[in-house]
């Protein structure tokens, strides 16, 4: 009998709510993808090459988890507390039948433990069939094909989801079996009534918004202009825009309020009805829309940098296959070899030194202070190394580009920083015209900065060097013999075998020479270790912020809605019809979504353009505007899901209406 | 005559449930309303009186029979209809008010207009003279938390009263509310029902409230078997009340019945 009601119960629950059960298998989806990414393909590959830093985002991997139990857990309570507060009248009349709170709760537990059990029922298979397909996009996206794709079923990740996720629904149960258990049964059977209407004085609510909008505006020009200068900008920001965030819900639900005063007198149908829902929404749960507010622009800010990020590292060029240090002598003997011979393509000497000349680059340090954020390069600003055009050319050659010609007394700047920052910066500042002094000599910069990495791994980084005509190479260097000899792989070899097999082939030919040597292997893997790394986790947090973030509004709204249903029943009865009541909630529940979203969207956009130009460096060559553009379509795809969001919330609400309908038939009797 | 009658309610029969769980809740009631009246519903409970009440305001539908309000049979109502006849030809009073809790007591009173496309600017005039009528100008702009039960019931009747429905159907309005709010809003009644011409039909179980009415029907056990008239000219509220009482004890067997 006990299991009987548990397994209807249970059915009832997931019929009647299959957004928050949807919600769940997600949730699992999701923790199963995390915490099973070590034992995925570009994982596996990674820890091949870039042992340490895999080792390190592996030791990361469990805060993240922790930090998304943490999310989920609100998730749950608030969809559980959805279910059990449409049961207190159920909950009172078993009480009243004399039915032991103990056996109330096991009820509860034993129907929680069989939804959850049926939840990692569908949420694993579809997580194990995820993961395999990114593995597998993954793989044939970065021409993995050295490792092939293995089937992955990881037993300590399943296990890890199975317990983090029965955990946090059995403590939002007990969280909420505590406050049930300090409710009387007439509490109980009576659980309809809702929270008065009330109004914060005109003044007080005008205050809260307009203080609300400056401290957020305030938090904007913080974080666009001032992130990099001042100290305290961080938690001023903080403070500024979560508090601006809170006040400025506060204050909306009177804002709200004038608006449907103006109106009113011209109002027809259910207008007014329809706004002082959502005035009064606004004003009970001010704080559940600014903490999903606050969510969403988590959200959105995390996949918005994540999916910059990746597309930042990826679009890395590629300039030379390796780079081998080492006596000339003895790499010439090795690139005589036959075997070496059929795959490669080209090699040159790469002449890079040391300088002792007297470089004078006050004119550049000058120019850059004058550029946007220039200060901080021109502050550090030093050339003690050259590098010979020639070697330049030859790389320059090697990928195709066009060549440098330096005319009579012309140099050209060299960095391999490759942030977005210093390359906009001192390309900006080249663009102006400037010159140096070298041993007290003037020559003039070329007006565009070279950036091709002259080494194979971008591990060794130049933030500044000059590039000279070879004769003034050879007066300046103070190590007249090649840095490295850098060489480039066949292209047919390339396109018959793939780069990453190609480079593996010439990897085992020279390991065994003793050489020391760079390939770009070992960038690709830094590359792509930090795509995965931050896009990954940063997608992942977006993902999961964005679930909970909808979930919580749309639970939020159709609890409220199933408090206040005696509304509708009057509304019915004074002669509305079905369908405008259905439109009612739609333009209710549309409204609501987008009052939390817009203000997520505005703070969004703030958001991603500081974060670019103040936080963190953008790769080379990716522009705040390519920065920007993903930010908007990231944003699209988050209205889309938000229409979904919609979508699925009105289905549930006006089937609670058509609802009415039948009950206020049966009530009548 | 026949042109003053505005409700006909033929062989009326209401039955729950199916074969030998069936319930007959109305078993064959025919009666008129005729313009104007005040008519009181009376019965024991489970007499049948609240779903006659309801098949009436059509939140329920009757098994058979016909309700027929100006010659139009309510059966045939669907969609549009069925709305404009809930919101234009009848006004709903309930026993708990059943006022919108988030909107003030203007915005309540309008919202039987506006659903019909008529706003608060052009009823304006309407409002006022309706507020004034049941002493409710000062609580206007006012939520029902912030207001008495008197005055909710009394704004409830305003809501009731504001699209000039046909006729004022209300389901034990003082069930919610103290003897001394009980006769305020029955004297407001009477008023409107002798001034306004205004056709009221009462359920109710409270002999004081049944005494403000012009006919009384009782119920018992899905049947009418009793009808009482007032002669509103010679007998007055207090004398009509005795006779209700005696009517009650003799009928039904007094108070122990009707409760």
């Amino acid at each position: 009998m006990f299991f009987k009601q548990v397994y209807r119960n249970a059915a009832k629950n997931r019929k009647g709510n299959g957004l928050f059960f949807g919600s769940l298998v997600i949730a699992i989806v999701a923790f199963y993808t995390l915490l099973s990414l070590g034992e995925q393909d570009v994982m596996r590959f990674l820890a091949t090459i870039e042992g340490d830093a895999v080792h390190k985002l592996m030791l990361l991997l469990p805060a993240v988890y922790i930090l998304s139990l943490f999310f989920v857990f609100f998730l749950v309570y608030f969809a559980c507390k959805y279910q059990t507060d449409n049961r207190r009248k159920e909950f009172g009349m078993y009480l009243m039948l004399g039915m032991k709170r103990s056996r109330l709760f096991s009820m509860l537990f034993g129907e929680t433990l069989w939804n959850s059990l049926l939840s990692l029922l569908v949420g694993l298979p579809a997580a194990l069939f995820l993961t395999e397909i990114i593995s597998l996009v993954t793989v044939k996206l970065v021409g993995l094909g050295i490792i092939g794709h293995h089937f992955t079923l990881s037993p300590g990740a399943i296990l890890w989801t199975i317990g983090g996720y029965i955990l946090v629904q059995l403590l939002s149960l007990i969280i909420l079996c505590i406050s049930l258990a300090h409710t009387e049964p007439a509490e109980l059977l009576h659980s309809d009534s809702v929270k008065t209407q009330l109004e914060m004085s005109n003044t007080k609510s005008t205050i809260s918004f307009i203080l609300g909008v400056v401290l957020l505006l305030f938090a904007y020009y913080l974080g666009l202009f001032h992130l990099m200068d001042l100290n305290y900008a961080t938690p001023l920001l903080l403070f500024s825009g979560i508090v601006g965030t809170f006040l400025l819900y506060r204050g909306l639900g009177e804002v709200l309020g004038k608006r449907i005063r103006r109106k009113r007198p011209g109002a027809k149908g259910l207008a007014t009805f329809t706004g002082r829902q959502l005035q009064e929404n606004v004003l009970h749960q001010y704080s559940t829309l600014a903490i999903s507010s606050l969510l969403l622009l988590l959200a959105l800010s995390c996949v918005s940098y994540g999916i910059s990020l990746g597309h930042g590292n990826a679009r890395e060029t590629r300039s030379t296959d390796f780079s081998v240090f080492g006596n000339e002598q003895e790499i010439h003997h090795l690139l005589d070899e036959k075997e070496i011979r059929d795959i490669v393509k080209t090699s040159y000497p790469i002449y890079l030194s040391r300088t002792d000349a007297k470089i004078n680059t006050d004119e550049l340090a000058k120019t850059l202070r004058e550029v946007e954020r220039g200060g901080n390069i021109a502050e550090y600003l030093s050339c003690e190394r050259v590098i010979s055009e020639g070697s330049y050319n030859d790389l320059m050659q090697a990928m195709g580009k066009k060549k440098l010609e330096l005319s009579e007394g012309q140099t050209a700047l060299f960095s391999s920083m490759n942030d977005g920052y210093t390359f906009s910066t001192l390309d900006s500042a080249l663009k102006k015209g400037v010159s140096i002094k070298i041993n007290g000599t003037n020559y003039s910069l070329l007006s565009k900065l070279c950036h091709d990495n002259i080494v194979a791994d971008r591990a060794i980084t130049l933030s500044t060097a000059l590039i000279v005509p070879d004769e003034l190479f050879s007066k300046l260097a103070t190590e007249p013999d090649p840095f490295c000899t850098n060489i480039t792989l066949k292209d047919e070899i390339i396109n018959q075998m793939g780069l990453m097999q190609a480079i593996q082939k010439m990897d085992s030919i020279l390991s065994k020479t003793g050489l020391k040597y760079d390939s770009y292997l070992s960038g690709i893997g830094r590359n792509l270790f930090y795509t995965v790394s931050a896009s990954y986790l940063t997608i992942y947090l977006g993902i999961l912020f964005l679930l909970i973030a909808n979930t919580v509004i749309g639970l939020k709204y159709l609890i409220w809605q199933r408090q206040n249903k005696h509304r509708y029943l009057t509304l019915l009865m004074l002669g509305t019809g079905i369908r405008e009541l259905c439109d009612s909630v739609k333009k209710q529940i549309t409204v609501f979504f987008s009052l939390v979203l817009g203000v997520a969207a505005i703070s969004s956009v703030a958001a991603v353009c500081s974060m670019f130009s103040g936080l963190t460096r953008l790769p080379a060559e990716t522009s705040i505007h390519t920065v920007t553009t993903y930010a908007l379509i990231v944003l699209t795809v988050f209205i889309i899901i938000e229409i979904i969001y919609i979508k699925i919330v009105t289905r549930t609400a006006c089937r609670e209406i058509y609802s009415l309908e039948t009950e206020e038939r049966r009530d009548a009797t | 005559m026949d042109t003053e009658r505005i409700l006909q309610v033929e062989n009326l029969s209401k039955t729950y449930g199916k074969a030998s769980n069936k319930t007959e809740a109305l078993r064959g009631i025919t009666f008129d309303v005729l313009k104007g009246e005040f008519l009181g519903i009376m019965g024991a409970s489970g007499s049948g009186k609240t779903t006659l009440l309801n098949c009436i305001a059509t939140m329920t539908t009757p098994s058979s029979g016909r309700i027929i309000l100006h010659g139009q049979d309510l059966s045939k109502f669907h969609g549009t209809q069925l709305s404009d006849y809930r919101g234009r030809e009848i006004g709903y009073l309930f026993q708990e008010f059943e006022l919108l809790d988030n909107m003030t007591a203007r915005e309540n009173i309008v919202l039987p207009l506006s659903l019909h496309g008529i706003t608060e600017k052009k009823a304006e005039s309407k409002i006022q003279d309706i507020a004034s009528k049941l002493e409710i100008t000062d609580v206007l702009d006012k939520f029902p938390s912030q207001m008495s039960g008197g005055q909710k019931q009394r704004t409830a009747a305003a809501r009731a009263l504001i699209s000039n429905p046909d006729i004022v159907l209300a389901d034990e309005p003082t069930g919610a509310l103290d003897s001394q709010n009980s006769k305020t809003l029955m004297d407001k009644l009477a008023e409107i029902n002798w001034e306004l011409d205004k056709t009221i039909m009462l359920v109710t179980h409270d002999a004081n409230a049944a005494s403000y009415c012009t006919r009384i029907l009782f119920i018992q056990d899905g049947k009418l078997f009793h009808e009482i008239r007032r002669n509103t000219k010679t007998e007055s509220t207090a004398d009509f009340y005795e006779r209700i009482v005696t009517v009650m004890a003799q009928l039904g067997g007094g108070s122990a019945n009707v409760l």
